[in-house]
């Protein structure tokens, strides 16, 4: 039994690879990053003040780094999300799914992004995401599930990339 | 406006950052959650938390990153980031004291660029880690 559902894990994880996640629009907003920046006591004026930010030779108030990962589930309205992106499940969920059901735990193991150029209020960016890696590993005795989730921004009116974002999900059995 | 900026001639390798330190707080966890959209029950709700054994609520993983984030751009300057990343090693605990410690690593040129390596933690008073991870900075140069 144990060894037939690791073989069918493993299936289901090849086959994600390379697949994509779907693709989102998100507009970058002063009043969200701001609270962000507050919640993170990023305290310098630079992320507080349009006119700091300007004489530091940004267009407008910069999000803090970390902004990359949340700006998915903040200013991404509706009406202006793409409609071409890939159809049925998201390949994430339909591997994560059946583990979870078998219990365990979700972790967030690892969070990468590398930075093109800032991201800035009144930027309007786009996503599209791709599952780059997924593989098991037995360590001390439970079977550990890796998913890695690559998620390309880039500017909506320019297309040149702004942050990529390496998202490095764990499921431990 | 009082931003001290840090130049690639001024680094050397093995200096410091200064260190932030932060006694975490369950109100700090619940603001997180509202500016970051993640409303994962463990990181808020107390009774769910320990209904799925843990001890009490406990930090978002992307809250120490982002904290340290906040080192990190104090230091090398608000948008000069090039790559950050991390390794999430322990959870975070309300009550504990959270300090940053932000290390230059190397100084290096590629394609024009001035860049410097650093290696990041986020510990807890008694030196346990529970964020370890790299970044990498392009800073402004003198000449």
């Amino acid at each position: 039994m144990v060894s037939e559902g690791a073989a069918s894990d493993e299936e289901l994880l090849k086959g994600i690879i390379g697949k994509p996640t779907g693709k989102a629009r998100v507009v970058i907003e002063r009043g969200a990053v701001q609270h962000f920046a507050d919640a993170l006591f990023s305290t310098s004026p630079i992320y507080h003040n349009p006119g700091a930010a300007r004489e530091a030779g940004f267009a407008d108030i910069p999000a803090p780094p970390t902004w990359a990962f949340a700006m998915e589930f903040s200013g991404g309205f509706a009406e202006m999300q793409p409609t071409d992106g890939p159809s049925g499940a998201n390949p994430l969920g339909a591997a994560i799914g059946p583990l979870v059901a078998k219990g365990g735990l979700i972790l967030h193991g690892e969070q990468e992004f590398i930075y093109h150029r800032p991201v800035v209020v009144g930027d309007v960016l786009v996503s599209e995401g791709s599952i780059v890696d997924a593989y098991q590993k037995e360590s001390k005795g439970r079977t550990m599930t890796f998913i890695i989730q690559e998620t390309k921004w880039s500017d909506d009116k320019t297309g040149e990339p702004v942050v990529t974002s390496r998202f490095n999900l764990i499921h431990r059995a | 406006m009082g931003e001290q900026k840090l130049f690639f001639e001024d680094v050397n390798v093995g200096d410091e950052a200064p260190s932030l330190s932060h006694t975490l707080t369950r109100t700090d966890l619940v603001k997180y959650a509202g500016a970051s959209g993640d409303f994962n029950p463990m990181h808020h709700d107390e009774v769910a938390a320990q209904a799925a054994g843990q001890p009490s609520v406990f930090g978002h993983g992307m809250f120490s990153m982002g904290f340290l984030g906040s080192a990190l751009t104090d230091y090398v300057g608000v948008g000069n980031l090039t790559r950050y990343q991390v390794r999430f090693a322990r959870q975070t605990w309300p009550d504990e004291v959270l300090s940053t410690k932000v290390v230059v690593t190397a100084k290096r040129e590629e394609d024009g660029r001035k860049l410097v390596d650093l290696a990041v933690t986020l510990s807890n008073a008694d030196g346990e880690d529970k964020v370890v991870g790299e970044a990498t900075a392009a800073l402004p140069s003198k000449t």
